[in-house]
C-alpha cells in the first residue's frame, strides 16, 4: 500500500518533470528559451501548470455525450496509471528498518501480459474521447488513434515474444533478474561487461521494433498523426479544456513512462548494471538513468522529425514492422529450441 | 477473513457482469452497448484473476477488450450509427423459448446449490501460463491447429470477399442508371480503360457515388430531372 502510493507519486513527479524536460529540450533545439521564470530555470513550472489547470474554467460541449465525454479521461489515466504496480525498479535492498525488500510493488505471473491488457484498454479513452466531443477534429483524432494503435499493438506484443522466447517467464522481475550474470569471465571482466548480460544484444531487431511501435503506440511524433495539430486543430482532446485536458496529458506522458520502463526491463537490463551487485541501491538509479534516456530519446525524436503521412504509417506498420517481428520470432524460437 | 473478502469481489464484479450485460441489451445506442460489453469482458477478467486463472484473465482483456471491441466501437464510430429505433417485435414467439431456457438456467443454478456442493478449493494450476502453453501444444495440439487453421480460412475469405466486390466493373454495376439523361458524370465511368474501383480512382468512383446518390433521391422525391435541365 505504502509501495504504491510512493510509486505513484514519483511517477507523477517524473511525468511532470519530462513534461518541463520536453519543453526545454525542444526549445533548445529550435533555439529558444522555453519556460524559464518559475523558479530557478523554471523547475516550478510543472507546479504552475497544475495550478492553471485547476484553475481555469470547465467546458463542456452542448452536444457531447455528456457520460462518455466525462468517463474517457479517466479511462485513459486510470488505464496508464495502473501499469506502475508491475515496474521492477531495483533489487532486494536492505532497509534500514523494514529488512531485505525486493523493489517490485506486485510480482505476479503475467506481469508483461497485465501491462499490454493495461495499454490496450487506454485505447478505449482516446476512442470515446473522439466520439462523445461530437466535433470533426476528434472523431478523425480518435478513429485515426485507434486505427494506429490496433496495428502497431500487433507488432509491439510480437516484438516482445522473442524476450520471452528467451526468458521463459512472463514476470518482469524474473526477467531483469536474468540479465544479471549471462555470461561468466573473470570477476573484474564481469563487472564492466555486465551490459552485455542483457537482452538487446541478444534481441537486437527486437528492440529496434519494439522501440518504432512504442513510439507508435504512445502517439508521438513521427507517429503523432491522432493529435496532428495541422489538420486535426489538437485530435482527440480538441473539446477538452482544464483539468480534464490535463488528465490526458498525463496519461499521453504516463505512457511514455510505461514504454520506457517496459523497454528498460526487457532489452537493457532493468537495474542492472556494473556495481549493482555489490551496493544493490544504485540499480534503482540505473533503472531510472535508463528510464530517463528513452524519454530523452522521445524528446529528441520530437524535436528532429517530421510527421507521416497516414497510409505511409499504415503501410510501414503492416507491411514492414509486422513481418520483421514474426521474423525475428522465427529466428529466435529456432535458436532457443537448439541452444537453451 | 480471506474467505469473506473473495466473497465480496465475487459478489461485486458478478455484479458489474449482469449489470453491464443488462445494459448492453436494453441500449437503444449500439456505442453504448459495445461499451457496456467491454465492461462486461473487464469484469470477467477479474472474476478469473480471483479464480486463480491470471492467464486466461489478461487473454480475456487483451483479446476481447483489447482488439475485437476495439474493431466493433471503431466500425460504430465510423459508420456514425444512429441509435436504434423501436421496432414493433417481429420473433413474438422466441419469448417463450427464452422463458423456457431462463427457467433451465434456474434449475441449474439450484441443482449446484442443492446436490452437488461446495467442490474442495485446492490450488490448482489449470489457468496458469506454463499450464496452459503445455497443454496447448503438447496434448490439445490439434484441435489448436485446427482452430488457427478455420481462422486463417476465415481471413481469407473475408479478403476474398472485399476483392470481389472491387472487382466489379463499375460500369457493369450502374449500367440501370449511367444511360440516365442529365448526369455528366458518368463519362469517365464508361471509359473501357477504367473497370473497377482501383486506387487512385477515388475521386471519379465518389463522384459517381453521389451522382447515384442524388439521382436515387431524386426520383424517390418525386422531384423529375426536368426540373434540373
Amino acid at each position: 500500500m505504502l509501495g504504491i502510493n510512493i510509486a505513484f507519486v514519483v511517477v507523477l513527479m517524473i511525468v511532470a518533470y519530462t513534461v518541463l524536460a520536453e519543453r526545454r529540450i525542444l526549445a533548445l533545439i529550435q533555439g529558444r528559451l522555453g519556460p524559464n521564470r518559475v523558479g530557478y530555470g523554471g523547475v516550478l513550472q510543472p507546479f504552475a501548470d497544475l495550478l492553471k489547470f485547476i484553475l481555469k474554467e470547465e467546458v463542456i460541449p452542448d452536444q457531447a455525450t455528456k457520460f462518455f465525454y466525462l468517463l474517457a479521461p479517466i479511462i485513459a489515466i486510470t488505464a496508464a496509471l495502473m501499469t506502475i504496480i508491475v515496474y521492477p525498479f531495483g533489487p532486494t535492498v536492505n532497509l534500514p528498518f523494514f529488512g531485505p525488500v525486493k523493489l517490485v510493488i506486485a510480482q505476479f505471473d503475467i506481469a508483461l501480459l497485465y501491462v499490454l491488457g493495461m495499454t490496450s484498454v487506454g485505447v478505449y479513452g482516446i476512442m470515446l474521447a473522439g466520439w462523445a466531443s461530437n466535433s470533426k477534429y476528434s472523431l478523425m483524432g480518435g478513429l485515426r488513434a485507434s486505427a494506429q494503435m490496433i496495428s502497431y499493438e500487433l507488432s509491439l506484443g510480437l516484438s516482445l515474444v522473442g524476450v520471452v522466447l528467451m526468458s521463459g517467464t512472463l514476470d518482469l522481475y524474473s526477467v531483469v533478474e536474468l540479465q544479471t550474470n549471462r555470461w561468466e569471465f573473470s570477476p573484474v571482466l564481469n563487472f564492466f561487461l555486465q551490459p552485455l548480460s542483457w537482452n538487446i544484444f541478444l534481441q537486437p531487431l527486437g528492440f529496434i521494433i519494439y522501440l518504432i511501435s512504442a513510439i507508435a503506440e504512445t502517439n508521438r511524433v513521427p507517429f503523432d498523426l491522432p493529435e496532428a495539430e495541422t489538420e486535426l486543430v489538437a485530435g482527440f482532446h480538441t473539446e477538452y479544456s482544464a483539468l480534464k485536458f490535463a488528465l490526458f496529458f498525463m496519461a499521453e506522458y504516463v505512457n511514455m513512462f510505461t514504454v520506457s520502463v517496459l523497454a528498460t526491463t526487457l532489452f537493457l537490463g532493468g537495474w542492472n548494471g556494473p556495481g549493482v551487485a555489490t551496493f544493490p541501491v544504485l540499480g534503482v538509479f540505473y533503472f531510472l538513468g535508463k528510464i530517463i534516456f528513452f524519454l530523452f530519446l522521445y524528446i529528441w525524436l520530437r524535436g528532429t522529425l517530421p510527421r507521416f503521412r497516414f497510409d505511409q504509417l499504415m503501410n510501414f506498420g503492416w507491411t514492414f514492422l509486422l513481418p520483421a517481428a514474426i521474423l525475428n520470432i522465427i529466428v529466435t524460437a529456432t535458436v532457443a529450441y537448439f541452444y537453451y | 477473513m480471506l474467505e469473506l473478502t473473495s466473497v465480496f469481489l465475487f459478489m461485486l464484479f458478478g455484479g458489474m457482469a449482469v449489470g453491464c450485460a443488462l445494459s448492453m441489451i436494453v441500449q437503444r445506442n449500439p456505442l453504448y452497448s459495445a461499451i457496456s460489453l467491454v465492461g462486461v469482458f473487464v469484469s470477467l477478467a477479474c472474476l478469473y484473476v480471483t479464480l486463480a486463472a491470471p492467464f486466461i484473465a489478461a487473454v480475456q482483456v487483451i483479446v476481447y477488450a483489447g482488439a475485437i471491441m476495439v474493431l466493433v466501437v471503431f466500425v460504430i464510430m465510423l459508420l456514425n450509427v444512429e441509435t436504434e429505433v423501436r421496432r414493433p417485435l417481429r420473433l413474438r414467439y422466441l419469448i417463450p423459448v427464452a422463458a423456457g431456457l431462463s427457467f433451465v438456467l434456474i434449475a441449474q443454478v439450484f441443482f449446484m446449490l442443492f446436490f452437488v456442493g461446495p467442490v474442495s478449493s485446492a490450488p490448482s494450476n489449470v489457468g496458469l501460463t506454463a499450464s496452459i502453453g503445455a497443454g496447448l501444444f503438447t496434448e490439445y495440439i490439434l484441435p489448436f491447429e485446427i482452430t488457427s487453421v478455420l481462422i486463417l480460412m476465415a481471413i481469407v475469405g473475408a479478403m476474398t470477399l472485399a476483392r470481389r466486390a472491387a472487382d466489379i466493373p463499375l460500369a457493369a454495376r450502374s449500367a440501370d442508371s449511367s444511360g440516365a439523361a442529365g448526369s455528366s458524370f458518368t463519362d469517365p465511368i464508361n471509359d473501357s480503360r477504367i473497370s473497377g474501383s482501383r486506387p487512385g480512382l477515388t475521386e471519379i468512383v465518389g463522384r459517381e457515388m453521389a451522382a447515384r446518390a442524388i439521382e436515387r433521391l431524386e426520383s424517390r422525391t418525386g422531384r423529375g430531372q426536368g426540373e434540373e435541365t
